[in-house]
């Protein structure tokens, strides 16, 4: 019976116990590395009329939660970041299927000019979006779309890098399983169903991360096609804080701050599956 | 995988739930009109400022309703062009002084009859009328001007600018109160595009010839007012590697008390309405001339808007009625752009700063932006562009005016 | 065509003497037919809210348009226009030198992560999390954050190397200097997504495979030369296939950083193709820009899928 945890584990015992306190030691600083930004930004939101110093310090004297309330009052920012979560819930669900539908086709089902379809998926992601804006935005206007949660929402409905994902994830799920299920009678829908999705949970799981996030954090697409202030997602909200002569830092960093947390709640909640794995994912 | 059915089931469901259409221009059946104003000079704080005038509006005029999206500044010119490139553009929209002469000349806006013209501080109206017809109504006004620490001053023994002030004496002033060691700095005055077309009518040259197909400022008068800007760089402000050019750099340092003199815009009043030491203002120093850079919004209607008149109203509304003067006053939103100086009386007692006057004085002399039909994007960088190379030392200020002229000319020629 | 397998693995060849000719071409036919239904719930979106504005795109770049006038149309002169200006070459070869910085920092730095976070490590779980804060930040907050702290005079950076005697460089205040600062911050930004790849795929490699090299006496360098960078060879595709095409289209960051300065030292393709498009009226020629950018990318990926199944491995 292999071990079920990975085998790097292996490191830990009692004779390279030094290692392990040097490796967690670097990697607590690197962590520090990571989150000083972040918490230079906390306290730049809790410091009132913060501007941008040259030399911020990071003791704070006055803290004050005004920024967070200005957040609130001065725009709609608790529907702003309904819209924002609608918007990243129902993208993502809609990513998931579009991607792993594709994704099965790709890496299962023989057809002619596979490759070339693939391709022009993938050629997808090559254009920027900056150039693709004004005929999108005209093709929608034609839909009478402008304006409209469904027009924000229909061009993100697949996501060629999500199919890219997932279809590497598909193509590692082993065929002698495809087969098995073959030799029972299932068609491609139930191998699809029972077989393949649930072998490839950390790559959805990973998807539904990266799908979240891409659509929280999207600013060209939604500042074109919502514009009634109520109907406007939150880094376009973001944004309007950044006035023509003047800024509000504080306010900003608190906004930016707020727009973090879900993200990271998303990541948190999802990590256990991402991690998860082994047990799953076909070992011979 | 349980997981994908219920997630899957929500989303349909939500997409049916949500074919919503946004509000769209148009006459009602009981006739009223609804017309849609697209801007950005509310943003950042002033949303309910604007909503305000909305309102006085609409209870003056019960037939018309107005629709405001209020969009981010920085992102204002992607979204008015999609629109325009796409059909899209409301009855009414915010537009910049820099991007008047771009949109005219390329027909978007709607001839304006004006019913008060006399309601509007001249200087300002004619800035947004070609050829004798008015195209944008001006919204708002801003002026730069010199600000001064009154402590620094009064410490050192120096008397405070005052409008006989010229650039002699503003150096003068600069170095003496400049103590590096210190961390005291004497004058800032940013190296930028808008700070130079300024300066070198200061000192008595133009940007562009007459006709704006070419720059003119390639001549000793722009050399000297060029090397004005970038000689302050390390002697009575920081340099780049310091500091300088970064966002609000010089009003943080101002703030810190360890800026003597500083070029700003007057919307700053508010952000250095609580500081520890004495400050005012005075009208920017001159070489041979005076001249005071002024920024305008305005508000145009658009040429395929299918309410011009009731769209007309609005503009004029929302760019010269008291109630907008009142709200802008109250609120310290930019100065309304009205000729009756008596309306505007109640912003000289605002408080700090105590010279409100040189506001107004500084009007009497204006440098307006240099702008052309095609290509005024390109010419702002390139001359920012090079007058930073001048700055950080890898040019001479020559060699910069030089290739300026040789690239601007370039693009904006013909 | 379908002899060749994008996924690296050969497609399965029927066996062509045993099995009868009407069950396989029956069985292609319903594979066809399956695969149409499969691909149908992507191929709708993909095609018109993509496809269909590439295509507009493709026209556009035959015209000079300044988005508030009617096109014009000009042949391919805006092709023309891009392959004489010098600032054509000056912009890939800034975004050239950002790929080169930033994907072998990111790839080794988030393989180094990933591999430690799958250790036994005390608290990884939250380790894992906090490694993972970047990606999910915005750039306006962190591109403020990476300024001051690379600032020349008094950043913490600088501050540091001063303290061991080195004089620091002007970062993003010197043309030289500029790209790197954005490498920098775009390298620790990106480690968690580099990282959460990676650590994806290394659970998934059976833990059998390094008992077995364990006999055969391979120390840790070995295992993971023999086991682990094989084993992990689809995540690894996925992240340079993935990295290169964003690579290419580099844009929030450098502009948050330099706005592309300072004069024009980092300003990327795509930047380019925002201000031709939304401040200099060219949406022709920023067309056109972006069509060339997408040869180039195309080329590349080309190359890439070709080449994987040399050392791609589908265990």
């Amino acid at each position: 019976m292999a071990e079920r945890l990975p085998a790097m584990r292996r490191i830990a015992n009692p004779s390279t116990r030094p290692g392990m306190v040097v490796l967690f030691v670097v990697m607590a600083l690197g962590a520090l590395a990571m989150l000083f930004p972040f918490i230079w930004t906390v306290v730049t939101s809790i410091t009132p009329g913060a501007g941008l110093s040259f030399a911020p310090s990071l003791i704070v004297e006055d803290p004050s939660l005004e920024a967070y309330r200005t957040l609130f009052t001065e725009r709609p920012f608790a529907r702003i970041i309904g819209n924002s979560l609608l918007l990243a819930t129902i993208t993502t669900a809609i990513q998931l299927f579009t991607s792993a539908t594709a994704a099965y086709a790709f890496s299962r089902l023989a057809f002619r000019g596979r490759t070339v379809v693939f391709a022009v998926y993938l050629s997808t992601m090559m254009i920027p979006l900056q150039v693709l804006i004004v005929p999108l935005f005209a093709q929608l206007k034609a839909f009478g779309l402008v304006n409209t949660y469904l027009g924000a929402l229909l061009p993100t409905f697949a996501s060629a890098f999500g199919i890219f994902l997932l279809r590497e994830a598909v193509n590692q799920v082993p065929r002698e399983l495809d087969e098995a299920a073959t030799l029972d009678g299932a068609g491609h829908l139930r191998i699809f169903w029972t077989v393949i999705l649930p072998n490839i949970r950390p790559a959805l799981a990973t998807l539904t991360v990266f799908a979240f996030m891409g659509s929280w954090n999207s600013f060209l697409w939604p500042l074109v096609v919502l514009r009634a202030p109520e109907m406007q997602t939150l880094p376009v909200a973001l944004a309007g804080l950044q006035g023509q002569y003047t800024t509000a830092w504080d306010v900003v960093m608190a906004g930016s701050v707020v727009s973090i947390l879900p993200m990271l709640a998303i990541y948190l909640f999802a990590q256990r599956y991402i991690v998860q794995g082994v047990a799953s994912s076909g070992i011979k | 995988m349980k997981r994908s059915i219920p997630l899957a089931a929500i989303a349909t469901a939500g997409i049916a739930a949500l074919a919503l259409t946004g509000c769209t221009s148009g006459t009602t059946d009981d006739g009223t009109v609804t017309i849609t104003y697209t801007n950005f000079i509310s943003n950042g704080g002033n949303e309910a400022n604007l909503e305000t005038i909305v309102a006085a509006f609409e209870a003056e005029n019960p037939g018309i309703t107005v629709d405001v999206t209020t969009l981010p500044y920085g992102d204002y010119g992607t979204a008015l062009q999609t629109d325009l490139a796409a059909g899209t553009v409301s009855d009414v929209f915010d537009i910049e002084y820099a991007n008047y002469l771009t949109y005219q000349a390329n027909g978007v806006l709607a001839p304006l009859t004006v019913t008060d013209p006399a309601a509007y501080r001249p200087s300002l109206l004619e800035a947004y009328s070609t050829d004798g017809v008015q195209y944008a109504l001006p919204s708002s006004f801003s002026t730069v001007v010199l600000f001064y620490n009154s402590d620094l001053f009064a410490a050192a023994g120096l008397e405070t600018p005052t409008s006989d002030w010229t650039w002699a004496d503003e150096e003068a002033a600069g170095l003496a109160l400049t103590d590096q060691a210190a961390g005291v700095w004497g004058d800032h005055q940013p190296v930028s595009f808008y700070e130079f077309y300024k300066v070198l009518a200061q000192n008595g040259g133009e940007f562009l010839n007459s006709d704006g197909t070419a720059v003119a400022f390639n001549t000793p008068e722009g050399i000297e007012a060029a090397q004005w800007l970038v000689g302050k760089s390390g002697t009575t402000m920081p340099t780049i590697e310091q500091g300088q050019g970064t966002p609000d750099f010089d009003t943080n340092l101002f703030l810190d008390g360890k800026l003597a003199m500083l070029h700003t815009g007057i919307w700053m009043f508010g952000a250095f309405a609580d500081v520890p030491f004495g400050w005012d203002i005075a009208v920017e120093p001159g070489n041979t001339n005076q001249a005071s850079a002024v920024f305008s919004n305005a508000v145009g209607v658009s040429a395929t808007s299918k309410h011009i008149e009731a769209a007309t109203k609005w503009a004029e509304f929302l760019t010269s009625s008291t109630t907008m003067v009142d709200v802008r006053l109250q609120a310290g939103w930019e100065l309304p752009p009205v000729s009756d100086e008596s309306a505007l009386a109640a912003y000289l007692e605002l408080g700090d700063p105590a010279n409100r006057q040189a506001v107004f004085d500084s009007l009497d002399q204006v440098a307006l932006p240099p702008v052309v039909a095609v290509g005024q994007a390109e010419m702002q960088d390139i001359m920012t562009e090079e007058l930073v190379e001048a700055q950080a030392g890898r040019k001479t200020v020559e060699q910069a005016l030089a290739d300026a002229e040789t690239r601007i000319n370039a693009v904006i020629g013909g | 065509m379908s002899g060749i397998a994008v996924g690296g693995r050969p497609t399965r060849i029927r066996s062509t003497a045993a099995a009868p000719r009407p069950a396989a071409r029956r069985r292609a036919r319903r594979d066809a037919i399956a695969a149409a239904l499969f691909l149908l719930p992507s191929a709708l979106p993909i095609v018109m809210f993509v496809l269909v504005p590439m295509l507009s795109a493709a026209w556009i770049s035959l015209t000079s348009w300044n988005l508030i006038s009617p096109a014009t149309f000009v042949g391919f002169e805006n092709y023309a226009t891009l392959l004489t200006d010098p600032r054509t070459g000056e912009v890939f070869l800034h975004t050239l030198a950002y790929i080169v910085g930033y994907l072998p920092l990111v790839y080794v730095g988030g393989l180094a992560i990933a591999l430690a976070l799958n250790s036994a490590l005390a608290g990884r779980t939250l380790l894992r999390g906090i490694y993972f804060l970047p990606v999910v930040t915005s750039w306006i907050a962190v591109a403020l954050v990476w300024r001051w702290l690379l600032n020349p005079s008094n950043g913490v950076v600088n501050a540091a190397l001063a303290a061991v005697g080195i004089a620091g460089p002007g970062w993003w205040t010197d043309p030289a200097w500029a790209m790197p600062s954005v490498i920098i911050a775009s390298v620790w930004k990106d480690l968690g997504f580099v990282m959460v790849i990676l650590l994806a795929g290394l659970q998934a490699i059976p833990s059998d495979l390094y008992d077995a090299a364990r006999v055969d006496g391979a120390g840790w360098w070995q295992r993971l030369r023999h086991v682990t960078m094989p084993m992990l060879s689809p995540s690894t595709f996925f992240v340079v296939v993935i990295s290169l095409i964003n690579g290419f289209q580099v844009f929030d960051q450098v502009y948050a950083m330099t706005g592309g300065g300072p004069n024009g030292a980092s300003t990327v393709v795509v930047q380019q193709i925002y201000d031709l498009t939304f401040r200099y009226g060219a949406a022709g020629e920023a067309s056109a820009l972006s069509w060339m950018l997408f040869i180039v990318i195309l080329a590349v990926t080309v190359i890439q899928i070709r080449g994987q199944r040399r050392w791609v491995n589908y265990g």
